[in-house]
């Protein structure tokens, strides 16, 4: 019950005038980040992050988290329309929502993609408020050990869950790792890897820099590479029948938007998964599960429901340990964590009862983000198909205009534009040989955190790494570090089980 | 056969693998400059964790560099180009630019900067007209001014440029007359204008 006050008081917050105005330009800069092939959530709230200090933190949150749903959104209508994934989010939605599109029936394709993504968010932030409070409950018992431990199991999933070349996961933490270590050191005050004695480097790299450099000019770059500004658009014809034909379509499809949503909730909670995995096991599990699975990929909406249901939901999940245990459950999320930091507030439990109107004002947004997102997605699909048709080379320089102001701002230091550069530069070149990124922006994010954690352990434990492992005194911790190291260790199963089966 | 298409995905992997091993042992060198040790009696070393951390990245690294020379990772067998001509071009001269305009902005300051950036990319790589070009590439800077000096008041870097915008800083701050606040917003609003007109009238 009293949750429900609290989500009442929530959603109050949100339709305060300058809230309600951001979450309803947010959901609209999310469609349209989400629509444009190259762009997806995290390089929409990447580049937009520096642009919320001016206003306090709640609106700053309820913008970009609408930035983030109505990403998610607006991803399946360049799936659908152009065949190009607006973000690898939608990769899922390409299979079944092009060759509907190719057939004719691309409103079908996009009137499933919108009622799949309001039916997975609303099931999933459903989840979220049963699951929140309980969650953020047991958190606060957690201490430095504990914390620590947590982290490691961040690090971990993207090594035994993340499914990339295991080497290069490894380097992508670690170069995330090291960079944070850039600046002054917490405990001895004394200046670690400054090069070149540059000053620039005395007040650290922050993470926007990395995640401006990677998601924003790193993007575009891959983005310029893929498309080389040539789209090719099918045909849309939007009137009342199409819309009615394709809700009729959707009957069919209540599995897959069972699927979708519960498997896209938990999927999103882990650190590596995010929404990318999520829609892509839905999309399999439903063409599993389906009596027709011939069918699909070759235009069923139950292909285009299941992984827009799927990211939706796993946006919301991914939340979940963000504002619960202060661990991003994506690389939108461990952006918008660095946000909070900030903002000047600390992530984790604690913003349950220091910032009530932060949290559940946030958690309110989401239920009427969701609602405004599918109006205007809805609405609003001609206005975006002219947005699609903007050729890539000026969009381009819009967006490094933003990357080149938003990487000046937060410090106002040229030194960080230059990292920037370097960073979009050696990101695009990493991507391109296989290396993950999202890991070194989720290190560069919990770098500080994991540090200050580990070094306030060690202090408690007048230096034995034993209190990480120790069952007696620090059980949560320890059963999160033993986890973690199952998690570390699985892949290395992986070639072992494959000998054994090709064997049986 | 282009240096560019002879620059293979398999000879990008090894090279950017020793580029990456060699900076791992750069940042280790430069831990190592703090004291990298730990144990129960003192704390941490500053140098402690980067030293490590930088380790891990090697190690990482050399064991791409081995997987690399047993074929054992798929970049080690592609010998497909790594990146096209076409694609090339696209990428080299975004890069190029951007390292320009960077360059330009501690010189000549941002706002001018992105005249000339705006103007060359779009006159580069889109097909518009040199009048919708020159509109673009004015008023972007504009809107760029508005927001971040008047809307969020943080101030972007002006370099030599400086001088020209005390007169428009009489204006926001209100130690103008009204006079001046028409004059400004004239200027503002009517020059791109002004000079699409007269683009159109003596540029083909």
């Amino acid at each position: 019950m009293e949750t429900f006050a609290l989500l009442l008081q929530g959603m109050a917050t949100s339709f305060e005038l300058l809230n309600l105005g951001l979450l309803i330009f947010g959901c609209l800069i999310g469609l349209f980040v989400g629509a444009m092939p190259g762009l997806g959530s995290v390089n929409g709230v990447a580049i937009l992050i520096p642009i919320t200090f001016i206003v306090p933190p709640t609106a700053a949150i309820i913008f970009l988290a609408a930035v983030y749903y109505g990403a998610m959104y607006g991803g399946a209508i360049s799936s659908v329309m152009l065949g190009i994934p607006g973000a690898s989010t939608a990769v899922a939605t390409v299979f079944d929502g092009r060759p509907l599109a190719v057939k004719g029936e691309a409103m079908t394709a996009l009137t499933a993609a919108a009622v799949g993504s309001f039916v997975g968010g609303t099931v999933s932030v459903i989840l979220f408020t049963l699951f929140a409070p309980p969650l953020a409950e047991v958190a606060l018992r957690f201490n430095a050990p504990e914390t620590f431990a947590l982290m490691v199991m961040a690090f971990a999933t993207f090594v035994g869950l993340g499914g990339d070349d295991i080497p290069k996961t490894i380097f992508s933490i670690l170069i995330g790792l090291v960079l944070s270590t850039i600046g002054l050191d917490l405990i001895t005050g004394k200046p670690r890897l400054i090069f070149f004695g540059i000053p620039g480097f005395l007040h650290g790299i922050n993470f926007l820099v990395l995640a401006i450099g990677i998601y924003g000019i790193g993007e575009m770059l891959w983005t310029l590479e893929e498309t080389k500004g040539k789209v090719q658009m099918s045909k849309l014809s939007v009137n009342m029948k199409e819309v009615g034909r394709a809700f009729s379509a959707l009957k069919k499809t209540i599995m897959a938007m069972n699927i979708g949503s519960f498997l896209g909730f938990f999927v999103g909670i882990l650190p590596a998964a995010g929404a990318t995995p999520a829609s892509l096991m839905s999309y399999g599990i439903t063409k599993q599960l389906s009596r027709n699975s011939k069918e699909f990929g070759s235009g069923v909406p139950a292909g285009v429901v299941a992984p827009e249901c799927a990211n939706n939901s796993a946006s919301t999940g991914s939340m979940l340990p963000m504002l619960t245990l202060g661990i991003p459950g994506s690389p939108t999320t461990a952006i918008l964590l660095g946000g909070m930091i900030l903002w000047g507030l600390t992530p984790g439990p604690l913003l349950f009862t220091q910032q009530p109107e932060f949290v559940w004002g946030l958690i309110g947004s989401l239920y009427i983000a969701n609602f405004f997102t599918l109006v205007l997605n809805i609405a609003l699909i001609p206005a975006f198909l002219m947005v699609l048709r903007i050729p890539f080379a000026i969009l381009a320089p819009v967006i490094f205009v933003l990357c080149v102001t938003g990487g000046y701002a937060p410090t106002q230091s040229l030194h960080d534009v230059w990292l920037m550069l370097l960073f979009g530069f050696g990101g695009y070149m990493l991507r391109k040989l296989d290396y993950p990124v999202a890991p070194a922006v989720l290190s560069i994010v919990l770098g500080p955190l994991a540090e200050k954690a580990m070094r306030q352990s060690l202090i408690l434990s007048d230096g034995s790494m034993g209190i990480f492992f120790d069952f007696s005194s620090k059980p949560i911790a320890a059963v999160i570090m033993y986890i973690a190291i199952v998690l570390l260790i699985m892949p290395a199963f992986g070639p072992i089980y494959r000998k054994f089966f090709k064997k049986a | 056969m282009s240096i560019v298409t002879k620059f293979t995905v398999r000879r990008a992997e090894i090279t950017v693998a020793v580029v990456l091993a060699l900076c791992s042992l750069a940042l280790m060198y430069k831990s190592a400059q703090n004291r990298i040790t730990w144990s129960a009696e003192e704390n941490m070393g500053a140098g402690f964790l980067p030293f490590y951390l930088s380790l891990g990245m090697f190690i990482c690294t050399v064991i791409t560099i081995t997987k690399f020379i047993l074929k054992k990772s798929p970049q080690s067998t592609n010998n497909e180009p790594f990146i096209d001509a076409v694609a090339f071009k696209f990428v080299s001269v975004t890069i190029i630019s951007l390292v320009v305009l960077v360059f330009a902005i501690g010189y000549l300051g941002i706002y001018f900067s992105l005249i000339f950036f705006l103007a060359f990319y779009l006159r580069y790589f889109s097909e518009k007209s040199n009048s919708f070009i020159l509109n673009f590439s004015i008023t972007t800077p504009i809107l760029t001014f508005l927001f971040f000096e008047w809307l969020l008041k943080i101030p972007l870097p002006q370099g030599i440029s400086e001088p020209l915008f005390y007169p428009v800083y009489d204006v926001m701050y209100g130690s103008s007359s009204l006079f001046m606040i028409w004059i400004y917003i004239i200027v503002t609003v009517l020059s791109p204008s002004a000079l699409v007109f007269l683009a159109n009238r003596f540029i083909k």
